[in-house]
Parts: structure tokens; C-alpha cells; sequence
């Protein structure tokens, strides 16, 4: 796969070699699927997907909708972008969910405010002196968890050689651990006005876009992003071509963990707690959303752009099955069957455009 | 002589682990909320008491709680509370605890086998039909005291293979079909949100989205009821044309409710269950006769009496 797709040794990528974007082909499985919602929902139910059919509300389009089917997997987005780097490299995190948990433990604890509804905050998990902090604080504090557990990660991978798989399943295991050790279980609430303001209204869109853009910059435009493709290309050959790859490994890593805590201080503001379970099967759905995406898990080819449409499937997906009432018990069971389905496509056009 | 010291130091360590008067308690998962309080509630209760607790946490894996439960038998503890992670896998652990004549306590959750229990078995929790029954019949009560003859509700479920989930879900149904509630209700659509706030955000929204009028949202627990809470306001809606309920009468959904924002949850006393197991499992392991079935009663809690629940969870 990676020497069709790439050319020789896949050092360089050039854009100008494909016909056609990988990225359409998911824009347009995005559109079919937006289309099938909208037709289903006119036959089945007498309403529209996407258009506004309420006579209170003015506007052509359902924006109410519109809006949550983003919303709903922006923090999950947040995380994909990181995945998607690392996939990139080829490599794999599986222990992003559970940094979303520890991140979010102790991001909130420093987040508290002292008095909720006129009595002292029964869910205090440290003194006054922790009370009504800056905000900058307990973000600054969350990220630096997701960057420590990047460096472990990232270390791991890159200096004793153990398979990405299992380093990062071995962060997902003690990063869980952690985030339950860290108050005994015992969730974290009421944090204070200014930490609610993060992820309240629109902002973990506003968030998860702005950094979608950064990531894309990241991965085209720098050198950074040339190296990352290199390595899940052909690491031996970028080893030989005197690029520091244990080094850039880190540093994937930790750009991934990172956002990984970014999105625990989003969904933790958003629903003003922190949980030790926060975040369980997170780094499924962002794997999930960056392979709809278009990007292979074999390294090397793939884009931040891909990913945002594979996000925005994921909401689609989840908004249309709860606007088609489709019963609880089928919604994971077709959810399912989309991911591989939207594989399969995407491996036969792959192997389509190889014959070529 | 060697070996009489070495035997000696084997009986000392014997004395200090072999736990003469310990208990074991297996919980089903510690990673949750309700079980962490009623997992607290049991800690408290044996320090009062003087009793040493070895607590395990199964970690929803029934293989490893029967690894457990057998551990502690060959540890020779003097009675085992077991919060089991499958309720239907717990007919095992009575055998193994009757061949070994050591005293056992189901707690919070009930086993399958509840009614053949061995004389020496127990079971301590709250009666789950209850808590759903409460709390349809509390939200009927206050969309009729709004002055609504019909209402329509949307209803948020709990994981949709935990028996707590399908058990309060059907009580709605039971309500409605038996009669017992004031309006005529109708449910415009039930979807799961696995008991997570963050997910009963987005479902409350997309509910939102669709414009179909409605009175209230019924949830599973409170934390889906507070995600609604949170989505409806974001939407702007007048929390006071709305009725929310919810289970379990947490200090977040406490709080919410001195705000105004949730009008219903139901207290299940999880600090009593931990303690009433622990009392029912030291009765046995003294040879006393305890009932077989030990229910502590749900309460209903609404703006009234929402001052008293403050600092039981």
C-alpha cells in the first residue's frame, strides 16, 4: 500500500499525482448520507432532515440541528485530530479516552468554586485555597497532565520499541486508574462561572474548528507535517535520510495527548463535572471518525480535512437516527455496520485507483 | 528449634492476615458514582463498628468478582458482601460460599437466585420498582398541578443492558398503563443516552431540533436529566414550563433543583445499603437469623423537601 500510494519511498507528497482527492469521496458518502436522512425523514416521518419546516422558527434550514450534529462530535473531533497525526506516523492511540478522564479530574478539582446555591461546594475535593481560581489555571493544569502522559507515551514508543498498541493500551489502562484513584471515585462539580464559559454555547465548535485549521497548517504546510507522513510512509528510509524519528515520535505524541486534554477541559466546562468515566470509548469513535476520514491505518496517507468530514458523518449519523425515532436498541448495531461499511468503500477505491 | 520459630513467625503472620473478624466485599465497579457513595457508606459503618473490611473491585468483570469471592473463602473471612456485577451469574457464588458455610451478602443489585437463598445468604437494597413508580407518579402529579389534562414527555434511558435502566423505563409504562397517572401522558419518543450527561446534552438538542412540542423529560437518572437540564437551557427554554425528573438525588441534581431547574428525583439511600449489608452480613457471621430480604425505601424528593437531602449523598 504505501509505495502505490506514495511513490518511491513516499518521502515526498505531491498532491499533484491524484486525480481526484480522497477527500471527496468522503464529502460525498457525507452528502449520500445527508440525503438518504433527508429522504427517509419526508417518506417516514413528514419532515425534514436539514430544511426548516416550522412555521415559529424563520430561516431555510433546521440551523437548531445543524448546529448540534457539529456540536455533538466536537469533542470527540478535538481528539481526532491528534489520532489522525499519529495514525499518520503510523502509529495508533488507543489512550486518549482515558486522558480525557485524568485530564478531566484534574483540570475540574482546580476549576471549583467555593459556595453553589448559597452552601459550600459538597463536592470540594481540595481547600479554599483551590476555590475560585482563574480559569487560565485549571487549563493550563489539565493540558500539562496531557502533555506528561504524552511524553510517557511517546518515550515509550520511541526509545524502547515497543508497538504503539501497547504503550498507548498501557496509558489507557493507568490513565483510567488514575483519573478513579484521584478522588476515590467521587465525580468533580460546580466549577466556577468563567470555566462553564469554555465549553458552553457554540465554543467547543468554535474550539475544535480552530484547531482543526491549525493541525491541517501543521500537516501540510511544515515541516513537521512532511515528517510525519515520511515515517508512516517509510520509517527506515527516513531514519536514513537523517530526520531525528524517535525525536518527531515524542512530539506526535504529545501534540496528540495534548488535544486529548484540550477536549477533557471542553466536555468537563460543558457539562460542569468531571467523572472518572468520562471519556470511555472516545479513542474508538476518534479512530473511527479519522478512518472514515480516509486516513490508513498503515501510515502515511490521510488529512485533517478527511477527519473533520468523518467527524461530521459520525454527527449526521447520530442526529438522523434520533430524528428517524429508529429504535435505541438498532442505533449502535447500523452504527457499527456504516464504519466498516465506509472502509470498504474507501479500500475499493483504493485499490481501484491502483490498478490505474 | 528453627522450626518452632519458624512456625511461630508462620502463626503471627497467619494471626494479622487470616482476618479472624474480617469481612470481604466485592463491588461490582468502582468507577461509579452510586456505588462509590454506597461503597463509603459500608467503610463508615465498619470503622464505627470496629470491623476491618478488605474491599475488591471487580471491575464489571463477573470472571474476576468469582475470583474474588473465592479468594476471600480461602482467606477464611467471616462473611462476604458481594455488589455483583451480573445479576444473573450470582447463583455460583451462593454455592461457593454455602460448600465453604461461610455467610454472604448480595447487595444493591438482585441476584437471580434471590429466593432460594441458603439460610445463611442475604439480600440488602432498595426495591428498584419503586424508584421509576415514584417518579413517574410525582411528574404526572406536577404537570397536573400546572394545568395540563394532557401531557406529552420524552424519556431518557440508562444503558440499555443494565436491569435498573429497562426496569425504571417499564415502570413509566407501568404507571401509564395502570392508571395512576393524574394526565394523560404520552411519550413522544424514548432514546438511550447511557447514563452520561454529555450524551443527554446532545440527545435533549436533537430532540430540540425536530420543534415537537412537549411538557417533560423523564430520565433514568439524574445525571441524564441535569445533560437535559443544561441542553434546554442553552435552547433558552423557560425551565418553569418544563418538568424534568430524574433518579438517584445526587448533590448535582440537588443543586439543580434549588435552582429551580429539576422539579423530581428519587433518594436511594446507597450510604444505608452499604451499611444495612455490612450489619446483615456481621448478624450472620454471629450465627444470628436476619430477614432474607432487607429493602431500604426509596424516598421521593421535590423542591419541598429537597433541604433534607443535602448531606445524605
Amino acid at each position: 500500500m504505501s509505495t502505490s500510494a506514495h511513490g518511491l519511498g513516499g518521502l515526498k507528497y505531491d498532491p499533484t499525482k491524484k486525480a481526484r482527492p480522497p477527500e471527496l469521496n468522503v464529502f460525498l458518502a457525507l452528502v449520500i448520507i445527508v440525503v438518504a436522512f433527508e429522504v427517509l425523514g419526508r417518506l417516514l416521518m413528514g419532515e425534514s432532515f436539514l430544511f426548516n419546516t416550522r412555521e415559529n422558527v424563520s430561516g431555510l434550514f433546521n440551523t437548531a440541528r445543524l448546529s448540534i450534529i457539529i456540536l455533538q462530535v466536537a469533542t470527540v473531533g478535538i481528539i481526532a485530530l491528534g489520532v489522525t497525526q499519529v495514525i499518520i506516523t503510523g502509529g495508533i492511540d488507543l489512550s486518549s479516552g482515558s486522558i480525557v478522564g485524568a485530564s478531566a479530574m484534574v483540570a475540574m478539582s482546580f476549576a471549583q468554586t467555593a459556595i453553589v446555591n448559597g452552601n459550600p461546594n459538597p463536592k470540594a475535593i481540595f481547600g479554599d485555597w483551590a476555590m475560585d481560581l482563574p480559569v487560565i489555571l485549571p487549563i493550563l493544569i489539565g493540558l500539562s497532565v496531557g502533555i506528561l502522559t504524552g511524553l510517557i507515551n511517546g518515550a515509550l514508543i520511541a526509545y524502547t520499541k515497543i508497538p504503539p498498541f501497547i504503550a498507548t493500551l498501557g496509558m489507557m489502562v493507568s490513565a483510567r486508574g488514575f483519573a478513579r484513584w484521584w478522588s476515590n471515585g467521587n465525580p468533580v462539580s460546580f466549577p466556577t462561572q468563567g470555566y462553564n464559559a469554555i465549553g458552553s454555547g457554540m465554543n467547543p465548535v468554535i474550539i475544535f474548528v480552530g484547531l482543526a485549521v491549525l493541525i491541517h497548517l501543521l500537516m501540510t504546510y511544515t515541516k513537521y507535517g512532511k515528517h510525519s507522513y515520511a515515517i508512516g510512509s517509510n520509517e527506515q528510509a527516513t531514519r536514513m535520510s537523517g530526520i531525528n524519528v524517535d525525536r518527531h515520535k515524542v512530539l506526535v505524541y504529545v501534540i496528540a495527548s495534548a488535544l486529548a486534554s484540550v477536549a477533557a477541559v471542553v466536555v468537563s466546562s460543558k457539562g460542569q463535572t468531571a467523572q472518572a468515566n468520562m471519556g470511555v470509548m472516545y479513542e474508538l469513535d476518534a479512530i473511527a471518525m479519522a478512518v472514515i476520514g480516509g486516513v490508513s491505518l498503515q501510515g502515511g496517507r490521510g488529512s485533517i480535512i478527511g477527519t473533520v468530514i468523518g467527524a461530521l458523518i459520525f454527527g449526521v449519523i447520530i442526529s438522523g437516527f434520533t430524528f428517524l425515532k429508529l429504535d435505541a436498541y438498532y442505533q449502535e448495531m447500523v452504527k457499527g455496520a456504516i464504519i466498516v461499511g465506509a472502509v470498504v468503500l474507501d479500500q475499493y477505491r483504493q485499490q481501484g485507483r491502483a490498478r490505474v | 528449634m528453627k522450626n518452632t520459630l519458624m512456625m511461630a513467625g508462620f502463626v503471627a503472620l497467619m494471626g494479622t492476615s487470616a482476618m479472624a473478624d474480617g469481612i470481604g466485599v466485592s463491588m461490582a465497579l468502582f468507577d461509579d458514582n452510586f456505588l462509590t457513595v454506597l461503597r463509603n457508606g459500608m467503610d463508615a459503618k465498619g470503622k464505627e463498628l470496629g470491623v476491618s473490611l478488605q474491599i475488591e473491585d471487580a471491575k464489571n468483570d463477573v470472571a474476576k468478582q468469582l475470583d474474588q469471592i473465592n479468594n476471600f473463602i480461602a482467606s477464611g473471612v467471616s462473611a462476604i458482601i458481594v455488589n455483583p456485577v451480573d445479576t444473573s451469574a450470582t447463583q455460583a457464588m451462593t454455592d461457593a460460599a454455602a460448600a465453604a458455610n461461610i455467610p454472604l451478602v448480595f447487595v444493591n443489585r438482585q441476584p437471580i437466585n434471590v429466593d432460594t437463598l441458603p439460610d445463611n445468604q442475604a439480600f440488602v437494597a432498595s426495591n428498584e420498582v419503586d424508584s421509576g413508580t415514584l417518579e413517574t407518579i410525582e411528574v404526572c402529579h406536577q404537570l397536573k398541578a400546572a394545568g395540563k389534562d394532557k401531557a406529552s414527555v420524552y424519556v431518557m434511558m440508562g444503558e440499555l443492558s443494565n436491569q435498573a435502566a429497562v426496569q425504571r423505563t417499564a415502570d413509566i409504562h407501568d404507571v401509564m398503563a395502570a392508571g395512576k397517572c393524574e394526565v394523560e401522558l404520552t411519550i413522544i419518543d424514548e432514546q438511550t443516552a447511557n447514563w452520561s450527561r454529555d450524551q443527554a446534552q446532545s440527545l435533549m438538542t436533537n430532540w430540540l431540533s425536530s420543534g415537537t412540542p412537549f411538557d417533560g423529560v423523564i430520565a433514568n437518572n439524574d445525571e441524564m436529566a441535569i445533560g437535559a437540564i443544561q441542553a434546554l437551557k442553552a435552547a433558552g427554554v423557560d425551565m418553569a414550563t418544563v418538568v424534568i425528573g430524574g433518579v438517584d438525588a445526587t448533590q448535582d441534581a440537588l443543586a439543580a433543583m434549588q435552582a429551580g431547574d429539576q422539579d423530581v428525583t428519587v433518594f436511594q439511600d446507597a450510604a444505608g445499603q452499604g451499611a444495612g449489608a455490612l450489619e446483615a452480613a456481621i448478624k450472620l457471621s454471629k450465627g444470628e437469623a436476619v430477614e432474607q430480604k432487607v429493602y431500604i425505601p426509596f424516598q421521593l424528593v421535590t423542591a419541598a423537601n429537597v433541604a433534607d437531602f443535602l448531606t445524605k449523598n
